[in-house]
């Protein structure tokens, strides 16, 4: 569906709206979603799913999702935290999940950014140098 | 086996164990050769994007929410949801001499099949012109072979000359031509081990042209043993419209080497008007706002920044531009060719009319200037072909005026029939260009009469006759020509007494 640029703008300020001291809110967003309800504007589902993509894309900037192969404790995960929580200068939270195409090491995404060290990113960077 | 063994591991060692940091994005669709791409925010504008299955990507539009990228090479691989890179780099070209002889895509790839370029240097393929400061005069020719621009519209090194007309009316083969002679020049500069001869490098970029155009330009080029001075940069018309955008940049760049490096190049932009075309393509794809005739509003800076690119540097070479733009129906007042008649220096006119009245080259010269006027030619050149551009001018005003009235006084007459010689003196063969020398010993001929009692339908031959006659049997007389440049009252003598043994020659 092709969404119009007016939808999008409109997107953008709710998604601006539903940020408190640059996180986004939950209580906001609450509001945001029954004013939406109450005020459904043209192309609501266009709006709502740029909305959607906004806030995700946001939530993401938060979360620091660590892709490893092997096992990884509680102590890795919050050491993670602290070193991104300083790096980025907003509060990052670690979720870990299991990977065995890793062979061996870590993956971090955070927002867009990738932190890589796994053996497999090293395997394909020394096949492309071949 | 072990040595191959080692040989990994030492690989493997010298690869970091730490954390690589990479910026990502996701794809968000494809369509037309353009990417529109989720993320990427440390992204910068023009820099090199990594696709997945190896295809590079340019990001053009970089937007609050989606960076919209260009991608070179196969989209067919390419999917929502699939991963991109930054790079960190800007689009980069190989450069240097070993392109020479070559046939490489917008990305310096060869596509020849005669193995890997091994290339030491690498130029962005975006650069900023060089400013005021360090730009040169235009003072040193650039020989076409081609009698009537060679003597009335000269081309100077650094020169951005346009070369302008309708379909068919033998654009490429002026720029072949003029890469052709180069090579003559360069072969005959070379063997003499003259120490202060620069050679002439030529770039020949192909833009939208057709597959079989190109391979007969490489054929033709090959032919006149020119390609080992060439390298050919192809974008036709099959390949997608960003590496069609790319190629006269990264042709721009492989000629910006030699003009570094203190060596002469010329590059052929063949042509503009299918770049301008391509880059309408990516910009309408990419939702910018369109224009006159739907170009995007950054369309003179296309072209403006790649032609600025061409210059002569103090105390370093020179980039000669023929750029190269296909008007419709003799329409020089259209969007793109106005733009780029304003940013050159110049511009050799084609016309239909005279193409099919067997005018060859149908250069007009009324609507042909250089504005670097008579600096670029060599003296033998304007003491033989001063008058020649007023000549003809008037010849064309008379001819005019001749359709009006039968009767004519003597002097109109002497006037059209002089007029009618030196255009049927201009008429020449293509791929065949001419010695600088031997145009200014015909040109010589022409100005002291001895073409005169020649029946017009006959110039043709009797102007090939005596080029023949000079090359075979005056060889001196032509070689000292070339060495000094200029007519002095010794070689006066001498071509008078060349001629007469010419006119004498022609008569038995």
């Amino acid at each position: 569906m092709r969404v119009s640029k007016q939808s999008q703008q409109f997107a953008r300020q709710l998604f601006r709206l539903s940020l408190a001291e640059g996180q986004v809110s939950p209580e906001r967003v609450d509001g945001v979603l029954a004013h939406l309800a109450a005020h459904p504007p043209r192309q609501p589902l266009a709006v709502l799913r740029h909305y959607h993509r906004l806030i995700a894309v946001q939530l993401a900037k938060n979360r620091a999702l660590v892709e490893h192969a092997g096992v990884i404790n509680d102590g890795i995960l919050r050491a993670i935290e602290a070193t991104f929580t300083q790096k980025y200068r907003r509060p990052v939270g670690a979720a870990a999940r299991p990977d065995p195409r890793l062979i061996a090491g870590l993956r971090i995404r955070i927002g867009d950014d990738v932190y890589e060290s796994s053996v497999a990113a090293q395997l394909t960077t020394l096949s492309l140098s071949l | 086996m072990s040595t191959v063994i080692e040989q990994i591991e030492q690989q493997i060692a010298l690869l970091s164990s730490k954390a690589v940091k990479k910026n990502t994005g996701t794809i968000r669709s494809v369509a037309d050769g353009v990417a529109k791409v989720d993320g990427l925010s440390d992204v910068m504008y023009n820099e090199m994007v990594q696709f997945p299955g190896n295809a590079i990507g340019i990001a053009l539009n970089l937007e609050e929410d989606e960076v919209g990228c260009v991608v070179l090479g196969d989209v067919a691989g390419l999917k929502e949801g699939d991963e991109v890179q930054t790079t960190g780099r800007l689009l980069s070209v190989p450069v240097g001499k070993m392109l020479l002889g070559r046939v490489v895509d917008a990305l310096g790839r060869p596509l020849d099949g005669k193995g890997p370029i091994e290339a030491k240097e690498s130029y962005p393929v975006e650069k900023i012109a060089p400013g005021i400061i360090v730009r040169k005069g235009v003072t040193q020719p650039v020989l076409t072979g081609i009698m009537a621009i060679d003597s009335m519209i000269p081309i100077g090194r650094g020169q951005r000359e346009l070369i302008i007309g309708d379909r068919g009316t033998g654009k490429t083969t002026i720029a072949i031509d003029t890469i052709i002679n180069q090579a003559r020049i360069n072969r005959l500069g070379l063997a003499s081990k003259d120490p202060a001869f620069r050679p002439l490098y030529s770039i020949y970029v192909a833009v939208g042209q057709k597959q079989s155009n190109i391979a007969r330009t490489i054929a033709t080029l090959e032919a006149a043993g020119a390609m080992e001075y060439t390298v050919i940069v192809a974008a036709p018309a099959a390949d997608n419209p960003a590496n069609q955008y790319v190629a006269p940049y990264a042709g721009a760049a492989m000629g910006e080497w030699f003009m570094e490096n203190n060596l002469d190049a010329l590059i052929v932009y063949d042509d503009l008007s299918k770049h301008a075309v391509a880059y309408r393509q990516i910009s309408l794809i990419l939702k910018r706002p369109s224009g006159r005739e739907a170009y995007p509003g950054d369309v003179f800076y296309l072209h403006s920044r790649l032609l600025e690119r061409s210059a002569r540097l103090a105390g370093k070479g020179s980039l000669t531009a023929l750029p190269i733009i296909e008007t419709l129906a003799g329409d020089v007042s259209a969007y793109i060719p106005t733009n780029v008649i304003s940013i050159t220096d110049g511009q050799i006119y084609l016309e239909t009319d005279l193409f099919n009245q067997g005018v060859r080259p149908a250069v007009s010269v009324g609507l042909s200037v250089s504005r670097v006027g008579s600096s670029a030619q060599l003296k033998m050149t304007k003491q033989v072909a001063g008058k020649l551009k007023g000549e003809l001018a008037q010849f064309r005003e008379l001819a005019a005026f001749a359709q009006f009235g039968s009767d004519l006084d003597a002097r109109t007459k002497a006037q059209l029939d002089r007029g009618s010689r030196i255009v049927e003196l201009f008429k020449q063969p293509a791929f065949n260009p001419i010695p600088i020398e031997v145009q200014a010993a015909v040109l010589w001929a022409m100005q002291n009469n001895y073409f005169d009692p020649i029946d017009v339908k006959k110039i043709v031959d009797s102007a090939n006759h005596l080029r023949e006659f000079l090359t075979t049997r005056k060889s001196a007389l032509l070689g000292s020509l070339r060495e000094k440049a200029a007519i002095d009252d010794t070689l006066n003598a001498e071509l008078k007494k060349a001629l007469e043994e010419w006119k004498s020659s022609l008569a038995a």
